[in-house]
């Protein structure tokens, strides 16, 4: 069992763990002004913790991290993550197997990375503006608002899970389902899409309210 | 000329493999480079880690490391059975069956060639720890021998015998013992599709009777009784022991070679876990199928070898770390088994890793940018500590 070690509250002077091999590796001629500065300054303070889901290795992602951390259940991230890497691969043999039955030409417009596919699917399913309720004179009404990036991320995220847990038949296995999700998405097809664009008919048709908005 | 020549397309082999930046182990290359020279003179492989010799009795130390190619209708003729799972899926990936020729093989290879077919049949045993690379050194093996036009009889996995069956039936020709027909009508199946023109030749020696009415008459060819064993399923196990026996009985003559491929055989003398009508656990010796097995692994007939696999992973009570033939076949087994040839199966060496990792490289299966880099290279062999399994497992997401 792995017992966390890093606080939750730390004092402001503790600094963030610096993961990534490649910023050791620079030659000390090479650091801009404020890079020599950083690293005399963390000759003197003290450093946080690193997370246990920080990792310095070259393959990790933060958002297949991200997206592993919503998938889990009851903490088992044993499985998300088995299941995570499960839908990569499966992806992967989806588009080799159609790259290799494909004529020449066609060959380039295949894309065989699943990480690629993985970022542009989400990106694709991110909406551009969102709904909140709003309380005037006793009615709630719902009007459309700018959304941050984070919130974006989260709500293509949240979609996509939401989708492949309910709609999927009893026998299929959650990476086939996801995997098939993921290169719809990438192609702008799917019901994550469709949601997508419901939102913003909503959003669009509830222009009238965007005054309530006081933020 | 010819040197230059050579020259020329060996440097040519070698600049596409330094520009992608995976630069060679010194003492890789240095073997690789001086075995490359012989081989690409009349055809051109497409890289150094591929080989076109697709005939395993050809392979030497030469093509130690190196992959050679399986035609896909000889794949499903020679192997109905047999492959693991994921090599199942990596040929429908890939859409190319490429098996890389390791030392436990050719060892086993140079002995199957001098081996004396008058003598008893040897055994040997093929272990390792789990996952590096047994069932294919199996495979391997029986690929030469059916290319040889040896009849082979290969188990594809004992432990499936011993566990998870659904059915269950007394035997009728002998009351101890309790028959499997699920279990013996798939095999049968498979040992059809791989060995149809044997079926012709070899005629039955005695007269065997199925139940009361139906019956084989002695000089009828072994093909009719594994239709009657796939017919009636009810008498597929005793199908499956009359076809053992024939064989044993017939392999002294010299007509025809017999090999016995048996994956997982510590299954044979473990424990199931099956149980009878009155819920008391069965032991292996009353299973008709693994009854007759054992005689067949037994060394007193010759014109043949016994080649066989332990298998930690699906076996039964069985601790994980085990992995040598005293844990795995227990005192029973061992001494069933006892004079036989051990053969270790270790994990890749750096050789056999670079090229693995060149051929998953090559048809694209690395498609994370990072991969492509001596980093990633040097994560993965950290990570799957050379271990074949471990390597392909790694290598599917990324």
């Amino acid at each position: 069992r792995i017992m966390p070690v890093r606080w939750s509250r730390y004092n402001p002077s503790y600094l963030e763990p610096e993961v990534k091999k490649e910023s050791y590796q620079k030659p000390l001629e090479e650091l801009t002004e404020e890079e020599r500065e950083q690293m005399e300054l963390k000759a003197v303070r003290p450093i946080k913790a690193a997370p246990l889901t920080l990792s310095s290795s070259v393959f990790s992602d933060p958002m297949i991290s991200k997206f592993t951390n919503m998938m889990m259940k009851s903490g088992n991230k044993v499985l998300a993550r088995s299941l995570m890497s499960q839908t990569l691969e499966a992806i992967k043999r989806k588009q080799l197997e159609k790259y290799h039955k494909a004529p020449e030409n066609e060959k380039e417009t295949i894309e065989c990375n699943p990480y690629i596919i993985f970022h542009q699917a989400l990106k694709n399913c991110q909406p551009i503006i969102g709904l909140s309720n709003i309380t005037k004179g006793g009615k709630t009404y719902q009007v459309p608002v700018p959304l941050t990036d984070n919130r974006k991320r989260f709500l293509a995220m949240k979609w996509l899970i939401t989708e492949c847990r309910e709609n999927k038949r009893r026998r299929t296995m959650m990476p086939e389902k996801l995997s098939q999700e993921l290169l719809l998405a990438f192609n702008n097809e799917g019901p994550v899409i469709k949601k997508k664009h419901v939102l913003h008919k909503m959003a669009e048709a509830n222009r009238a309210y965007a005054h309530f908005r006081w933020w | 000329q010819s040197l230059a020549a050579e020259s020329f397309v060996v440097s040519a082999l070698f600049s596409p493999q330094l520009d992608r930046g995976c630069a060679l182990h010194t003492a890789a290359r240095g073997g690789l480079s001086s075995v490359s020279s012989q081989d690409v003179p009349a055809e051109r492989p497409r890289a150094i880690f591929h080989t076109s010799e697709s005939d395993p009795a050809k392979h030497t130390e030469q093509h130690e490391g190196r992959l050679y190619n399986i035609p896909l209708e000889e794949v499903k003729a020679v192997f109905p059975h047999g492959l693991p799972h994921r090599f199942q899926q990596q040929i429908q990936t890939f859409n190319e069956a490429r098996v890389m020729v390791r030392k436990p093989a050719l060892e086993l290879l140079a002995y199957l060639k001098g081996s004396n077919f008058a003598h008893p049949a040897v055994r040997y045993v093929i272990y390792g720890e789990r996952g590096t690379g047994k069932t294919m050194t199996l495979c391997h093996v029986v690929h030469y021998c059916s290319r040889q036009g040896w009849l082979v009889v290969h188990i594809p996995d004992a432990h499936l015998w011993v566990k998870n069956c659904k059915e269950l039936f007394q035997s009728s020709y002998n009351r101890d013992r309790l028959d499997q027909p699920l279990q013996a009508s798939i095999w049968l199946k498979n040992f059809k599709t791989s060995n149809e023109h044997f079926l012709e030749e070899i005629k039955t020696q005695k007269k065997y009777m199925w139940g009361k009415r139906e019956s084989t008459e002695e000089g009828r060819p072994l093909r009719e009784v594994v239709e009657q064993g796939l017919a009636r399923v009810r008498s597929a196990s005793d199908a499956v022991g009359v076809v053992l026996r024939e064989l044993k009985l017939q392999s002294h003559c010299g007509s025809f070679r017999l090999l016995v491929a048996v994956d997982g055989v510590n299954a044979l003398w473990g424990q199931t876990t099956l149980r009878k009508e009155d819920k008391s656990p069965v032991s292996p010796e009353e299973l008709t199928l693994v009854h007759n097995l054992r005689k067949m692994v037994m060394n007193d007939w010759n014109g043949g070898a016994i080649v066989t696999t332990l298998s930690q992973t699906g076996s039964l009570f069985k601790p994980s770390s085990a992995y040598t033939p005293q844990e795995l076949l227990g005192k029973e087994g061992f001494d069933a088994l006892d004079p036989f040839v051990p053969i270790p199966v270790p994990n890749y060496s750096p050789k056999e890793f670079e090229s693995c990792y060149g051929y998953y490289l090559e048809r694209k299966w690395l498609q994370h940018e990072k991969a492509h880099t001596e980093d990633g290279k040097a994560e993965l062999q950290f990570l799957s500590g050379s271990n074949p399994r471990q390597l392909d497992r790694l290598a599917g997401p990324l």
